[in-house]
C-alpha cells in the first residue's frame, strides 16, 4: 500500500494551528514606486494577474447598527440551523465563532444580539467597491458574498507599473468614505490565479505573488476552509487530518478524486493554474441615478446648484468610467406636499463634463417655478451613448477660421436650456410641389439637428444656379395664407397690386385630401415689396362658388426678399 | 531716421483696430455679392466681426423690402465655409422658405432658427458663442446699451450680427458699426434697393443704388 494512503485512512491527530507566516498583517504591500524589483516581477510573465480585495466584516457591516450595546452576531436568516454568519469582537470574545449555530451560541454568551443578514446592502457594498476598482481594470467580478476579483494585467503598463498600480487601487478604495471605515476595509491580495488570491485574501494573508512557480510553496500554511467548501467536505478532511492547503495538495490526485469528486479536483486545479479560471465580467449599470437628501429646504437657485454639484460630478466620473455621454439628464426636486418638480435636460450631442450640465441646469432653472421649497433632489442620466473626443484647441472661437465641433452643439443646447426644446430648430427642403409642403423643419423632437454638421464637404458645393423654377419661389412663406381684399377681381393690399408675373399653376396633392389648385401670381404693392399671391382656380371643390365674383378668391402666401 | 519712423508709423496705421476718420477702417470682410455696394463699404464688403443694422422704411422691420436679397450672397458664401458654423435666424417674421434659400445656394443644415420672447437674449448667445458666422435678429424694439452689447458679443464671438430695425430708429444713436437704410426701387421693371449709408467707418457718402440679380426678379 501507498505511504500516503496509509496516512489518509490513519490520520495523526494534529493540534489546529493558525497559518503561521503568511498571518502577517492584512495589509498589501507598502507604497514604493516601481524599481527594480518590480522589473524583475513582471520578467516572469505571468499569464494572468488577479487581485483579490476580501471584505471580512461585510455583514456586520452592512447591518449599520452603531453601537449596539449587547454584542452583535449576524445570523442566516434562510438558514434552519441559523448559524451564526459573522460576530463583532465583543461576541467573538464570549466564545463566539463563525459557523456555529445560533443555539450553540447563545448557550456560550446568552445575551447576544442576533440580527438577520441583509443580503441586499451586502450585494450594494460590494458592487460600490467594484465601481471604484473598475477605473483601473474592465475585469471585475464579484465573487460572492464578499470577495471581489479584478485581472490586472493588462492595466500595468498604463498605470506605471504593478506596484504603482495596487498602490493606487488601495488607495482609491480607501479614499471612497464607505471603505476607509476600519470594518469595512477591504484586504488586498495578488496573485496569478484567481483562486490562489482569493484564497488568501480570505485567510488575511498577505500575499504579493507574481511567479506562479512559487504559488504552492506560499499557499500552503493556508487553512483548508479559505476554499469555501461545504461543511461536512471541511470536516471529512479534518477528520483525515488536512488541515492545510500544502496538506490538500500533498494527496494523491486519482483518491482525491474519487474520495471528494472531480469537482473538487478541478478547483484544486484553478487554483494552481492548471486550469482556466474564466470568471463573468460584472455587468456595469447603464444609467446613472443618485439622489441628494438636503439638509434645509431650499428655494434658491443657486443653493440647489450647489446641492447638485456633488452629484453631477459623480455623474462625471460614472461616465467617464465608461466612456460614454449622455444626452438625457432628469432633475427631480421633491417637495414637502407638492408633486416632484421635474427638469429634463435635453443634449444635441453626448456629453460627460459635470461643468457643462451644470450651466445648462442653471438656465433651465431660472425659467423653473418651484411649487414648494426642496427637500430631496435626484439626479438620473439617460441611456450611455457613444462620446466623440475632442481635444480642447488652441485658437479661441472664430480665431483663424476656427470653430470646434463642439461649439455648434453647444449653442443648440445653450438656446434649448433657456426656451425650451421647440424654440430651436432647423429647416430642410422636400420635394413636393404643394408650397406649404416644399419645407419641413428639422430637429424639433431632440432630433438630428446636429446629425450632419460635420457632413458637409469642406470646400463647399457650388451653389445649384439655373433652377429657374426655384427662383421664382419667394425667401418668405406666411404660416398661413392671408386672405386679399378685392376690387374688381384685382387683389389689394393697402392699395391695389400689381401683377408682374404669372400665372403659375400649381395643381397637385389629390391623392391625400389636401388637394390645391392655385394660379401663382408674383406681385408688387404700393410700397414697393414683391408678394407672392394666388388665387384659388373657380370650379375648385372647396370652393363650389356659385357667384361668380366670389369665384376668385386672392390669397397672400409669400414675400420676395 | 525719419524715414524709419514714418514705416513705424505706418506699420501702426495699419492695424486693423486703429482706424482714421478719413480712410477707410482696414477690417476683415466677406463680399456682399453687388459690386456697387462692394465698392462703397468699407473694406470692400460686410464686416466678418461686428454688427451691422439695416433699417428698412415703415413702422416695423420691413418684409419683402429686399432686406434679404440684400443679405443672400453672403448668407450663402458664409454658410458654405469650412469649419461649420451656425447662420442664426432669431425672431423672423415668417418662416423662411427652405427650397427658395437652397435655389440661392444657401446651406440649408447650417441654418439655425430660433423662436422666442427673448431676441435679444438668443441674439446675444448666438453672437457670442463663436458657433455662428452669421447671426440674423429681427428686433421690434433695442435700446442703444443693447445694441452695445450685441456689437460687443459680435466682436467677441467673431461672428457679423445683423439686426433689422425700423428706419424710426435711424435718429438714434447707435454702437454698431455699419448702418444702413433700404428703400426699395424699381428702375426699368427691374426690382433693386436704394442703400445709404448712415454710419460706417469710412463708406461711401452718396446712396448706392443695386438691382438684384436677374433671376431674381426679373419677369422676363
Amino acid at each position: 500500500m501507498h505511504p500516503r494512503a496509509y496516512r489518509l485512512v490513519f490520520p495523526e491527530p494534529k493540534v489546529p494551528r493558525a497559518p503561521s507566516a503568511l498571518r502577517v498583517r492584512p495589509v498589501p504591500p507598502p507604497p514604493s514606486g516601481p524599481g527594480p524589483h518590480d522589473q524583475a516581477a513582471l520578467a516572469f510573465e505571468p499569464r494572468e494577474l488577479w487581485v483579490a480585495a476580501h471584505l471580512p466584516r461585510l455583514p456586520l457591516a452592512a447591518l449599520r447598527s452603531d453601537a449596539a450595546a449587547a454584542p452583535v452576531v449576524v445570523i442566516d436568516a434562510d438558514d434552519r440551523n441559523q448559524c451564526i454568519v459573522a460576530a463583532d469582537p465583543r461576541a467573538e470574545a464570549e466564545g463566539v465563532q463563525t459557523g456555529m449555530t445560533l443555539s450553540a451560541a447563545l448557550a456560550a454568551a446568552p445575551h447576544i444580539d442576533p440580527r438577520p443578514r441583509d443580503i441586499g446592502a451586502e450585494l450594494a457594498l460590494m458592487r460600490r467597491l467594484a465601481g471604484l476598482a473598475a477605473a483601473f481594470t474592465p475585469q471585475v467580478s464579484i465573487e460572492s458574498p464578499d470577495g471581489l476579483l479584478l485581472e490586472i494585467k493588462p492595466s500595468i503598463r498604463l498605470f506605471g507599473g504593478l506596484r504603482e498600480l495596487c498602490r493606487k487601487l488601495r488607495a482609491a478604495c480607501l479614499a471612497d468614505p464607505v471603505f476607509a471605515q476600519p470594518a469595512l476595509q477591504p484586504c488586498f491580495t495578488l496573485a496569478p490565479t484567481a483562486l490562489a488570491a482569493l484564497a488568501a485574501a480570505r485567510a488575511g494573508a498577505r500575499c504579493f505573488i507574481t511567479d506562479p512557480a512559487v504559488l504552492p510553496a506560499r499557499l500552503k500554511p493556508l487553512p483548508v476552509g479559505v476554499l469555501r467548501w461545504p461543511n461536512e467536505e471541511n470536516a471529512r478532511l479534518a477528520a483525515m487530518g488536512v488541515l492545510t492547503l500544502g496538506e490538500l495538495l500533498r494527496l494523491p490526485r486519482a483518491g482525491f478524486a474519487r474520495r471528494f469528486g472531480p469537482a473538487r479536483l478541478a478547483d484544486l486545479d484553478r487554483l494552481l493554474g492548471r486550469r482556466a479560471d474564466p470568471r463573468v465580467r460584472l455587468k456595469r449599470r447603464e444609467r446613472y441615478a443618485g439622489r441628494v437628501d438636503l439638509d434645509h429646504e431650499l428655494e434658491d437657485h443657486e443653493r440647489i446648484l450647489q446641492a447638485l454639484r456633488p452629484l453631477l460630478g459623480e455623474l462625471e466620473q460614472f461616465l467617464r468610467e465608461r466612456q460614454r455621454g449622455i444626452t438625457a439628464v432628469q432633475c427631480r426636486f421633491h417637495h414637502y406636499r407638492a408633486a416632484p418638480t421635474i427638469c429634463a435636460l435635453r443634449l444635441a450631442m453626448p456629453e460627460a463634463r459635470a461643468e457643462r450640465f451644470l450651466s445648462l441646469l442653471r438656465e433651465r432653472l431660472a425659467t423653473l417655478v418651484l411649487p414648494e421649497p426642496v427637500r430631496r433632489c435626484e439626479l438620473r442620466g439617460g441611456t450611455l451613448s457613444e462620446r466623440p473626443l475632442a481635444s480642447s484647441s488652441l485658437w479661441s472661437a472664430g480665431e483663424h477660421g476656427h470653430a470646434p465641433a463642439g461649439e455648434m452643439p453647444a449653442l443648440v443646447e445653450h438656446l434649448r436650456a433657456r426656451l425650451g426644446n421647440d424654440a430651436v430648430y432647423g429647416i430642410r427642403r422636400v420635394s413636393e410641389h404643394r408650397p406649404e409642403r416644399a419645407w419641413m423643419e428639422t430637429g424639433k423632437k431632440g432630433g438630428d439637428l446636429l446629425s450632419d454638421v460635420s457632413a458637409l464637404p469642406a470646400t463647399g458645393v457650388p451653389p445649384v444656379r439655373g433652377a429657374m423654377p426655384f427662383f421664382w419661389r419667394p425667401l418668405w412663406l406666411l404660416p398661413a395664407p392671408e386672405p386679399l381684399k378685392q376690387q374688381r377681381g384685382r387683389p389689394h393690399r393697402s392699395g391695389p397690386l400689381k401683377l408682374l408675373q404669372g400665372p403659375e399653376r400649381i395643381e397637385s396633392g389629390w391623392w391625400d385630401g389636401a388637394d390645391i389648385a392655385r394660379d401663382y401670381y408674383r406681385a408688387r404693392d404700393s410700397q414697393g415689396a414683391l408678394l407672392w399671391i394666388y388665387c384659388e382656380s373657380s370650379g375648385q371643390s372647396s370652393g363650389q362658388a356659385s357667384d361668380a365674383g366670389a369665384a376668385h378668391r386672392w390669397f397672400l402666401h409669400g414675400v420676395f426678399g | 531716421m525719419p524715414a524709419a519712423n514714418d514705416k513705424q508709423l505706418q506699420e501702426l496705421l495699419a492695424h486693423p483696430s486703429v482706424w482714421r476718420g478719413r480712410s477707410r477702417a482696414a477690417i476683415p470682410t466677406v463680399s456682399t455679392g453687388f459690386a456697387a455696394l462692394d465698392a462703397g463699404l468699407p473694406g470692400g464688403g460686410w464686416p466678418r466681426h461686428g454688427l451691422v443694422e439695416i433699417l428698412t422704411p415703415g413702422p416695423a422691420p420691413g418684409m419683402g423690402l429686399g432686406e434679404l436679397y440684400l443679405l443672400l450672397p453672403a448668407l450663402a458664401a458664409l454658410s458654405r465655409l469650412s469649419p461649420a458654423r451656425w447662420c442664426t435666424w432669431v425672431s423672423p417674421p415668417n418662416e423662411p422658405y427652405a427650397p427658395a434659400l437652397e435655389a440661392h445656394g444657401v446651406a440649408l443644415d447650417r441654418m439655425l432658427l430660433v423662436r422666442t420672447h427673448l431676441p435679444l437674449w438668443a441674439h446675444e448667445q448666438a453672437l457670442k458663442s463663436g458657433a455662428a458666422s452669421l447671426a440674423l435678429a429681427w428686433l421690434p424694439r433695442a435700446s442703444p446699451r443693447a445694441v452695445r452689447r450685441l456689437q460687443l458679443a459680435a466682436e467677441q464671438g467673431r461672428a457679423l450680427g445683423v439686426l433689422y430695425r425700423s428706419q424710426r430708429f435711424a435718429g438714434e444713436a447707435s454702437p454698431a458699426m455699419l448702418r444702413l437704410l433700404l428703400e426699395p426701387r424699381v428702375r426699368d421693371g427691374r426690382q433693386g434697393a436704394r442703400v445709404s449709408l448712415i454710419k460706417s467707418r469710412g463708406g461711401a457718402r452718396e446712396p448706392i443704388d443695386l438691382e438684384w440679380a436677374p433671376g431674381v426678379d426679373s419677369a422676363a
